[in-house]
């Protein structure tokens, strides 16, 4: 972008951080030192439990915060709820946070992820045989339009020329991989394949993203500069008592999804198999042995490295590791 | 009488039973009525909240929005260049993707209130358009008997005006009340509250689960059905009253008809007003607002995105290409959507039994969310033109069938009573009375749907597809790229635009 848009996004942000703070719109929200506001990027699933753990089991209360935690949705944009100053930290996608960043200029730094390896990837029936990226030539692949970036890239680091495929749209609804209108489904691997045994009695397989060149991170922890600046202690709190809520969920990876039954997850549409399979499919994409959220030296090189297979070129300084140490 | 009721049962059953069977036939797609039923059994301790959390939106929705109609109806009959001046901003409103306005409102407004303030977006015009056509079009002998008695513009609007609205007005309200319930919906689908159908539907969209996305579907449907009925019935109850014969054809263009005695300049003037009034409004919001233009965008930012910065051309091309493909399939299923109202719509007249029963059916495919229906849409028309024409056709269809019903009904008796006298059939009546009676309403519809129709199809490349506008958009959404979603929610609203004055200018040429 051009130094113009720059300059006029740099004046409309601070216009914006004012009125979120005279609340006039009544965003303002956090007014006690302690409270943050928290934009997940999605209803209430087991993706989730981690926050949902800390603030049943007083985890946050302990540290002494108050955490305000609102479900996401298709039209909540994480990074626009920090812009905004609706919300003092979001879980978002590291490719619209980079963009955000490096063509708009947005002031924003990811100081944690929640996974390590994204859920996302293809998921198939395995009687199609569907192993990898080559696999899919001659198919028809239904995908969600906010994951054409990361599909075509696939393509692109296979050399397998975009036309080979037949990418048509993705609307969260597995029914068509089922009936076979489609041969696979982009989506997360952590529920889709589940429900497609459940319904269709044939086995399903799959393959991450993440396995064939794109090792990105996933529900990136994500805040302003001038929140890290100022509320940097509670940021570091939240961050522990969100890992001591993971921690506690993997403890026992079937106890929390039946526990929240009634609760979290009530008449949201999903079943507590279903909830299971996904806390237990998660469990290896998050966890670390230096702890949830934690970014190595290497992950963050492999995620600049893949960020610039489209065309994003990000600083290093776009992660800050240095809250670790004090969690 | 009873007779009638007793064949009108008989066929609800026999339809009921046949859906049953395809649905045991069909497998997952269909699921029979009896599997539906049995998972509201299943579901009975969480619909009572999501039904409750979407009545309460949607009627909050529906009373703002109204009131906004009713006042703006009022202002735009008292002052018509007021009319003029915001005739951009009401298509905007009516036009607006909800892919645009729906990220902002969770942004701007707190709690319900993104769902409400959309659900009030979604019935702001269609009621301010038909208040607005009973406003001006009223009986030539009482506005006669004001003047005579020394009456002014105030005084008519209070005796005469207002009271021969209402018809119009519960019209609108009909399809207002549907439209309320759809919109609350939407919101709710997008917001990420914790209870709505919507909430419900987009948690049980990834489940796979038919049975439980046509309950939700239907109870969405049901509460549609119940606002419009009550509409309905307010409306047989209370709109007994005698008209003039002469005048459905005295319909005022609303269009404009009183600036056609401006000069030329001054026309000019009004029009250049009527075009910018929208994007200073544009402007304004946003400023108001404070909203980071990463995700809203100015008005002039949009323009030079498409114009001036380095990548525009690039930008452009893309656009362009993604409206060729839309545009072509928008007018067709505009033209067959209103074709099929029609057709449906002189039902009334020749098959007045028929007419009854195509109304329950009507409304069950206009409310049932579009995503709910996408499975079957899929099996029934694949993924490309004729799907979207398809959908372009259900958005289009019950809105158009509505107004033209309505045209139908108020066709003078005398008139009619004239064909049978002379031993004309119901055929001569459609084509000597009703038609060129309702002709006024076939415009009004043209005029509400035109926008509709683009709208539709865009749903369809979204869900379907995958190409056109309405892909572009969604892509650009996981680009984080607002400046093309903002350009190509512009040129759709300038396409919505140009199709409204497109059809009204055609209606001027009629006359």
């Amino acid at each position: 972008m051009n130094s113009l848009t720059r300059r006029q996004f740099a004046k409309a942000v601070g216009a914006g951080l004012g009125g979120a703070a005279t609340g006039v719109f009544g965003l303002g929200g956090a007014g006690a030192a302690d409270a943050l506001n928290f934009q997940s990027v999605w209803l209430n699933d087991p993706e989730f439990l981690g926050y949902m753990i800390a603030i049943d089991n007083g985890f946050y209360a302990a540290e002494g915060l108050s955490v305000n935690y609102m479900p996401g949705g298709p039209n909540i944009i994480p990074e626009g709820a920090l812009l905004s100053g609706k919300a003092d930290i979001a879980l978002t996608n590291i490719l619209t946070t980079a963009k955000a960043v490096v063509d708009k200029g947005a002031p924003l730094v990811i100081i944690g992820t929640q996974y390590q390896k994204s859920p996302a990837g293809v998921i198939s029936l395995a009687s199609a045989n569907i192993k990898g990226p080559k696999d899919l030539v001659g198919k028809t692949v239904a995908c969600p339009p906010l994951s054409r970036n990361v599909f075509d890239a696939m393509l692109k680091i296979a050399e397998i020329s975009a036309d080979k495929v037949r990418v048509v749209p993705y609307t969260f609804d597995p029914t068509p991989l089922i009936e076979g209108n489609v041969d696979a489904v982009v989506d997360f691997v952590t529920q889709i394949p589940f429900l497609v045994e459940q319904k269709s009695g044939k086995k399903a397989s799959y393959f991450l993203f993440w396995d064939v060149g794109l090792p990105l991170y996933v529900d990136l922890v994500v805040v302003t500069k001038d929140t890290l600046k100022a509320k940097r202690a509670q940021l570091v709190k939240f961050l522990r008592a969100s890992r001591k809520g993971w921690d506690e969920n993997f403890a026992d990876p079937k106890k929390y999804p039946a526990l929240y039954e009634n609760t979290w997850f009530k008449g949201l549409g999903s079943s507590p198999e279903a909830e299971l399979y996904f806390n237990e499919t998660q469990r290896g994409l998050m966890e670390t042995p230096k702890g949830v959220y934690y970014m190595s030296d290497d992950g963050i090189s492999r995620n600049i490295e893949a960020l610039a297979r489209f065309g994003e070129k990000v600083n290093r300084d776009l992660f800050d590791t240095s809250l670790f140490a004090e969690v | 009488m009873k007779l009638e009721r007793l064949r009108a049962i008989a066929i609800g059953v026999a339809l009921l039973l046949i859906w049953e069977l395809v649905g045991r036939l069909a497998g997952r797609l269909l699921p029979p009525p009896s599997e539906i039923l049995a998972q509201y059994w299943r579901d009975r301790d969480v619909f009572p909240a999501h039904i409750w959390a979407t009545t309460r939106s949607a009627a909050a929705g529906f009373l703002l929005g109204n009131a906004a109609a009713i006042l703006a109806a009022i202002a735009f009959c008292r002052f018509p260049l007021l009319e003029q001046l915001f005739r951009g901003v009401n298509i905007a409103l009516f036009t607006v993707p909800a892919i645009v306005i729906g990220p902002i409102f969770v942004l701007v407004f707190p709690g319900d209130l993104p769902q409400i303030v959309l659900a009030a977006v979604l019935v702001y015009f269609p009621t301010m358009a038909a208040m607005l056509v009973g406003l001006n079009e009223i009986d030539p002998r009482l506005s006669d008997l004001v003047r005579i008695y020394g009456g002014r513009e105030a005084a008519l609007m209070r005796f005469v005006r207002l009271r021969s609205s209402l018809p119009s007005l519960l019209a609108g309200l009909k399809v207002a009340a549907s439209l309320a319930v759809l919109g609350a919906i939407l919101g709710e689908f997008g917001s990420g509250v914790r209870w709505g159908l919507g909430t419900f539907l987009l948690g049980s969209l990834s489940q796979g689960d038919a049975p439980r996305l046509w309950s939700i579907g239907l109870a969405a449907t049901g509460l549609a059905m119940i606002g419009y009925g009550a509409f309905a019935l307010i409306g047989a109850k209370t709109t007994g009253a005698t008209k003039a014969v002469t005048l459905a054809n005295k319909l005022p263009d609303r269009l404009g008809d009183r600036a056609g005695r401006r000069g030329g300049a001054q026309r000019l003037a009004i029009l250049l007003a009527a075009i910018l009034t929208p994007f200073v409004l544009w402007e304004a919001l946003i400023a108001a607002t404070g909203l980071s233009p990463i995700i809203a965008p100015g008005p002039i930012e949009t323009l030079s995105y498409l114009f001036v910065s380095p990548d525009s051309a690039a930008a452009r091309a893309t656009l362009l290409n993604a409206v060729g493909e839309t545009l072509p399939i928008a007018a067709l299923g505009l033209v067959s959507g209103l074709a099929a109202a029609f057709l449906l719509a002189s039902f009334t007249v020749l098959q007045p039994r028929l007419a009854r029963l195509v109304l329950p059916v009507a409304l069950v495919a206009q409310n049932i969310p579009l995503v709910a229906l996408t499975p079957i849409v899929l099996l029934l028309f694949g993924r490309e033109t004729l799907a979207s024409v398809f959908m372009a056709v259900l958005v289009v269809f019950f809105p158009a069938y509505v107004l033209l019903s309505q045209g139908f009904a108020l066709t003078p008796h005398a008139a009619r009573d004239l064909v049978r006298a002379y031993g004309g059939g119901r055929f001569k009546e459609l084509r000597l009375i009703a038609t060129p009676y309702s002709i006024s309403y076939l415009f009004a519809a043209a005029k509400l749907v035109a926008p509709q129709a683009l709208l539709g199809v865009m749903v369809a490349e979204w869900l379907l597809s995958g190409r056109g506008l309405g892909n572009l958009l969604n892509v650009s959404r996981g680009n984080l790229d607002y400046d093309m979603i903002w350009a190509g929610a512009m040129v759709s609203i300038l396409i919505s635009v140009a199709a409204y004055q497109s059809v009204a200018a055609l209606e001027r040429l009629w006359r």
